[in-house]
C-alpha cells in the first residue's frame, strides 16, 4: 500500500529564507536537465517533445547524458524487473533535488504487462514518483502537460509540498529497499550508500532504518572513494 | 682567463670526473653538482644575454694558416642555459630511486651519466664555436654525442633507430662540409662573416646550392620534413631521462645552427632573391616548417606509446620554431626562438612524467594504463601543465611563442601559413587530451591499485620544470631580454617587451592580464562551487554510469584503444606514408648497389680483380707519366 508522502520541515530562522526558497525553487523550475531512460514504447512521443514541434526547451528542459547533472529522471514505459535495477542504479547516482516522471500507463499500473511476470507494476513502489502521465502511449501534448506539472510543483514546492518528493527517498529508504529486496532477493545493493547520504544530507529519520536496512548492512560491502593523496 | 674559458674548464672537468666515476655510487650525487656549477659559470656569463658584450675565449687552435678560435654571443647563451637546465633536471631525475631502478634491470647506468655529460660538453662546445671549423667540430661531437645516449638502450628498435640517426646525421655533416668547403674555396678564410661576403660574389646557382646545403645539414639535425624520420622513435627508445634531455634540446642544435648561419648572414633578403615569380627561398622553408608542424603532428595522434606520442610532437614543434624565425620580423622570430626554450621546458617536463609512470607502472602503452591520478597526482600535475603548454594554450609559455608566431603570421599577410600553423595545434591538442586521457584519466586498472607517487628525487625535476613553464608563460617578460640581444646579435629586428609580454602597434600581449582574467573566471567558479554550493562528496570509480549498467573491476569503461575513430574515419585515408615508402625505396637502392659491388669484390675471384686493378692503375700511370714526359 502506498502511504501519504510525508514531508518533514525543518525550522528556518532565518527572515529572508523564504525569500531565498522562492528564488532558487523559481530558479530551479527554470532550468532542468533531464535524462530519459527510455525502457518502453513511451520513448517514440520524446523526439517530437523535444524538437521543432513542441519544443521542450521553451520550457528550461534539455537532454542531458549523465545521471550526475540531471534533475529529472524520464521512464518511458514497461519497466521489466532487469530493467528496474539499472533505473534505481541511476536514480540513486542522480544528485538531489532529483525528480522522477513515470510516461505510460506501463509505470502507473504494469498497463498491458499487468499480468507479466518479469515486470514491476508500480514504479512508485520502489522510487519516488513526482508526476506519472498516464496513457498508452501519451501525446506530446500530454508529456509537455507533465513537465508543466512538474514545474509547478517545484514552484511551489514551500506551499503545497509536491516537489520535494525525492525527500521521501531518504526519509523512508526501509520501505523503498524492502520493496527492493522482495523483487532482487536479500543480497541486492547498489554502488551507492544512500544511508550515508541520508546523514551527509541531513535527511534522516526513524524510518529511514528498518529491518531491511538491517538486511542491506549485514552484506555491503562499501565501495570506498579513492583519496587523492601522496603516499 | 675569461668566463668562457672558466665555463670550458668545468664543463671538461665535470666530463672528466663522470668518465672516471662513473661506476661508482657517488656519480649520482656528483653529476647534479657538477650540473649546477656549469650552470653557475652559464649565470655569470649572463650580461651577453643583457646586450653585454660577446665573451671570446683565450685559447685558440692554429691550423694551416688559420686560428680557429671559440666565442659566446647572446645566441650561444640562450641556447646554452636551455641544455644545461635540461641537462641539470635530467640529472637530478635519475639520482635517486630511478638510477637505482635502471641499476637493478641491467641498464649501464654510469654510461647514461657519460652520455649526458658528453652531450653537454659536445653542445656547449658547438654554441661556443667561433668559425666555420669549430662549428663542424662541435657538430659532429653533438651527433656522435647523441648517438652514444640512443644506443644505450638494449632494445633492437634502439639500436636499430640509432643506426637509421647516425646515417642521416653523417649525410648531414657530409652537406655541411660540402658547404664549408664552398665557402673556403672562395676566400681562404673559415670566419663566420665570410659566409655573408661569399654569398653576395657567388653566381645565382652556388647560391642556391650553399643555402641548400646548409638547411639540409641543419635541417636533418632539427627533423624537418622530409628528414623527420629518424627522430621520433631514436628519441622514444633511449633510457628515461636520456630521452628527456634529447627530447628537450639536443635537435635544436639545427635551430642554432639555422639561426647563426642562414637568418644572421644570408638574411631576408639572400633567401628573396633565390626564386622564381613568387616561389623563393623564404616561402619553401616557411612551407617546409608549415608541413613539419602539420604531418608530425598528425603522426603523433596516432601512436599508443606516450614516449613515441611526445617525441613526434618534438619533431612536429620543430616547425613552430623555423615558421616563427623565417618570418624576419620583430615578433616572428621572437616567437620562434622563444619557442625552443618553452618547448624544452613543457617537453623534459613530459617527458619525465612519462617516464615516471613507466617507473611505476612498468608500461608507457596509453592502451595499458588509466585512472593514474589519484595515485600519482603531482606527476598528474605537472603533465596538464606541460600538456597545456604544448597545446598552446594560456596561462603556459608555449601560448607566448605560438601567440607571437601566428601574430607573424597574420601580420605579414600569410593566412594560408596561419591555417597550416592552426592545424597542427589542432592536432596537437587532440592528441596531448589522448595523452592525459589514457594515461591519468577514466578508470584504475586493478593492477595499478597499489601504484604510489613517485619519490621526491623525480618530483622535484618535474615540478622544477612545470613552474619554469607556468612562470615564463605568466612573465614573459623574464625571457623576452634574452630574445631581444639575441635578435640584435644577429641583425634581427629587435622585440619591445615589457614584464607581461610585447609591445606592437598592431595588437600587444600582456599575458599577466591573460592569465589574471583566467585565474579571475577560475575563482569565480571556485567561489560558486565551494561557497555557494550545496555539499559534495567523493564517488568510487564503480559508481558510474555506463547506461546504467553495474560496473565491476572486470568490466573496461575506459576506452583507450583506437582512440578518436570518427576523426580517423575522416582522414584516416591521408595515412600513406610517403616518406616512409621514399626512405625505404632510397635504402634499397642503396642496399642492391652495395650487394652488387660486395659481390664483384669480395665474392667472385678478388685476387683476379685487385691484379686487373692494379694493371689499369699502373697503365693509367704510365700513360700520365708518358704525356707528362
Amino acid at each position: 500500500m502506498k502511504k501519504e508522502l510525508k514531508i518533514i520541515q525543518k525550522e528556518r530562522t532565518n527572515p529572508l529564507a523564504h525569500v531565498f526558497d522562492d528564488f532558487i525553487s523559481f530558479c530551479q523550475s527554470k532550468s532542468l536537465f533531464m535524462l530519459h531512460y527510455c525502457t518502453g514504447c513511451g520513448a517514440i512521443e520524446l523526439p517530437p517533445a523535444m524538437t521543432s514541434r513542441f519544443d521542450m526547451e521553451r520550457l528550461g528542459i534539455q537532454p542531458m547524458v549523465t545521471p550526475r547533472q540531471a534533475d529529472i529522471l524520464l521512464i518511458t514505459g514497461y519497466v521489466s524487473i532487469k530493467t528496474l535495477k539499472r533505473v534505481i542504479l541511476t536514480y540513486e547516482q542522480m544528485q538531489s533535488p532529483k525528480y522522477v516522471i513515470g510516461i505510460c500507463s506501463c509505470t502507473v499500473n504494469g498497463g498491458m504487462y499487468w499480468q507479466s511476470y518479469a515486470t514491476a507494476k508500480k514504479l512508485n513502489e520502489y522510487m519516488p514518483v513526482d508526476v506519472y502521465i498516464a496513457g498508452c502511449m501519451p501525446r506530446p501534448e500530454a508529456v509537455m502537460e507533465g513537465l508543466q506539472r512538474l514545474k509547478d510543483n517545484i514552484r511551489n514546492d514551500k506551499k503545497e509540498h509536491k516537489g520535494s518528493a525525492w525527500k521521501d527517498y531518504f526519509n523512508r529508504y526501509d520501505y523503498y529497499l524492502g520493496n527492493q529486496q522482495a523483487l532482487f532477493g536479500d543480497d541486492w545493493q547498489t554502488p551507492t550508500d544512500i544511508i550515508a547520504e541520508a546523514k551527509l544530507y541531513d535527511l534522516e529519520t526513524e524510518e529511514t532504518y528498518g529491518k531491511h536496512t538491517k538486511l542491506l548492512e549485514k552484506h555491503q560491502t562499501p565501495l570506498l572513494p579513492q583519496e587523492m593523496r601522496i603516499k | 682567463m675569461t668566463f668562457l674559458d672558466h665555463l670550458f674548464i668545468v664543463v671538461f672537468i665535470s666530463l672528466i670526473a663522470i668518465s672516471a666515476l662513473r661506476n661508482l655510487r657517488i656519480v649520482d650525487k656528483l653529476a647534479p653538482v657538477l650540473y649546477g656549477l656549469i650552470l653557475i659559470m652559464l649565470v655569470r656569463m649572463s650580461s651577453v644575454a643583457y646586450g653585454g658584450d660577446v665573451y671570446l675565449s683565450s685559447v685558440s687552435l692554429d691550423l694551416l694558416d688559420f686560428k680557429m678560435h671559440w666565442q659566446f654571443t647572446a645566441l650561444s647563451w640562450y641556447f646554452a642555459i636551455i641544455t644545461v637546465v635540461a641537462a641539470l633536471a635530467s640529472a637530478v631525475f635519475m639520482s635517486g630511486d630511478w638510477g637505482r631502478q635502471y641499476r637493478e634491470q641491467g641498464g649501464n647506468y654510469g654510461m647514461l651519466q657519460l652520455a649526458l655529460i658528453v652531450n653537454v660538453f659536445s653542445m656547449i662546445l658547438l654554441l661556443g664555436s667561433g668559425d666555420l671549423l669549430s662549428l663542424f667540430i662541435g657538430w659532429e661531437f653533438v651527433s656522435w654525442a647523441s648517438f652514444l645516449m640512443m644506443v644505450l638502450s638494449p632494445t633492437k628498435l634502439a639500436k636499430k633507430s640509432a643506426v637509421k640517426y647516425i646515417v642521416y646525421a653523417m649525410t648531414g655533416a657530409m652537406a655541411l662540409m660540402v658547404a664549408i668547403v664552398m665557402i673556403y674555396s672562395v676566400n681562404n678564410s673559415l670566419e663566420f662573416k665570410q659566409i655573408g661576403e661569399v654569398f653576395t660574389q657567388m653566381s645565382t646557382s652556388s647560391q642556391l646550392a650553399l643555402v641548400l646545403l646548409f638547411f639540409v645539414a641543419f635541417a636533418i639535425k632539427m627533423g624537418l620534413l622530409p628528414f623527420h624520420l629518424w627522430q621520433a622513435i631514436a628519441y622514444a627508445e633511449t633510457p628515461g631521462p636520456g630521452a628527456a634531455f634529447l627530447g628537450a634540446i639536443s635537435s635544436r642544435m639545427g635551430m642554432f645552427t639555422i639561426v647563426l648561419v642562414i637568418v644572421q648572414f644570408i638574411g631576408l633578403g639572400g633567401l628573396k632573391q633565390l626564386g622564381i615569380s613568387f616561389v623563393n627561398m623564404q616561402t619553401l622553408l616557411a612551407w617546409v616548417a608549415a608541413l613539419t608542424t602539420i604531418i608530425p603532428t598528425y603522426i603523433a595522434l596516432q601512436q599508443h606509446d606516450a614516449k613515441r606520442l611526445l617525441a613526434w610532437h618534438g619533431v612536429g614543434q620543430g616547425g613552430y620554431m623555423l615558421l616563427g624565425i623565417i618570418m624576419f620580423d620583430s615578433i616572428g622570430s621572437a616567437g620562434g626562438l622563444m619557442h625552443v626554450l618553452n618547448h624544452a621546458s613543457y617537453q623534459a617536463a613530459l617527458f619525465m612524467t612519462v617516464v615516471a609512470v613507466m617507473y611505476r607502472t612498468g608500461t608507457s602503452d596509453l592502451n595499458k594504463l588509466g585512472g593514474l591520478v589519484t595515485q600519482m597526482p603531482l606527476t598528474f600535475l605537472v603533465m596538464l601543465i606541460g600538456i597545456i603548454g604544448l597545446a598552446g594554450l594560456p596561462p603556459m609559455n608555449g601560448f607566448v611563442s605560438k601567440w607571437l608566431v601566428y601574430r607573424s603570421l597574420l601580420v605579414n599577410g600569410q593566412p594560408l601559413l596561419f591555417v597550416a600553423a592552426v592545424l597542427g595545434t589542432l592536432g596537437t591538442i587532440l592528441s596531448v587530451y589522448k595523452l592525459i586521457h589514457n594515461t591519468f584519466l577514466g578508470q584504475l586498472r586493478l593492477e595499478h591499485q597499489n601504484v604510489r607517487e613517485v619519490p621526491w628525487s623525480m618530483l622535484v625535476p618535474m615540478l622544477g620544470l612545470s613552474i619554469i613553464v607556468f612562470i615564463t608563460g605568466f612573465m614573459p617578460g623574464l625571457i623576452l631580454p634574452w630574445i631581444a640581444s639575441v635578435q640584435e646579435s644577429v641583425g634581427l629586428p629587435v622585440i619591445a617587451h615589457h614584464l607581461g609580454g610585447i609591445e606592437y602597434a598592431k595588437g600587444g600581449l600582456d599575458m599577466i592580464w591573460v592569465s589574471g582574467i583566467l585565474f579571475y573566471g577560475f575563482g569565480v567558479g571556485a567561489l560558486i562551487f565551494y561557497f555557494l554550493g550545496g555539499k559534495s562528496k567523493r564517488v568510487h570509480q564503480y559508481d558510474n554510469y555506463a547506461g546504467g549498467h553495474f560496473l565491476t573491476s572486470d568490466v573496461r569503461y575506459h576506452y583507450s584503444n583506437n582512440f578518436y575513430p570518427g576523426l580517423m574515419h575522416l582522414i584516416g585515408g591521408w595515412y600513406r606514408g610517403s616518406f616512409k615508402w621514399l626512405e625505404n625505396s632510397i635504402v634499397s637502392v642503396v642496399s642492391f648497389f652495395s650487394i652488387f659491388f660486395e659481390n664483384i669484390y669480395r665474392a667472385k675471384q678478388p685476387v683476379m680483380l685487385l691484379l686487373i686493378g692494379v694493371v689499369l692503375a699502373l697503365f693509367a700511370l704510365y700513360r700520365n707519366l708518358g704525356v707528362g714526359a
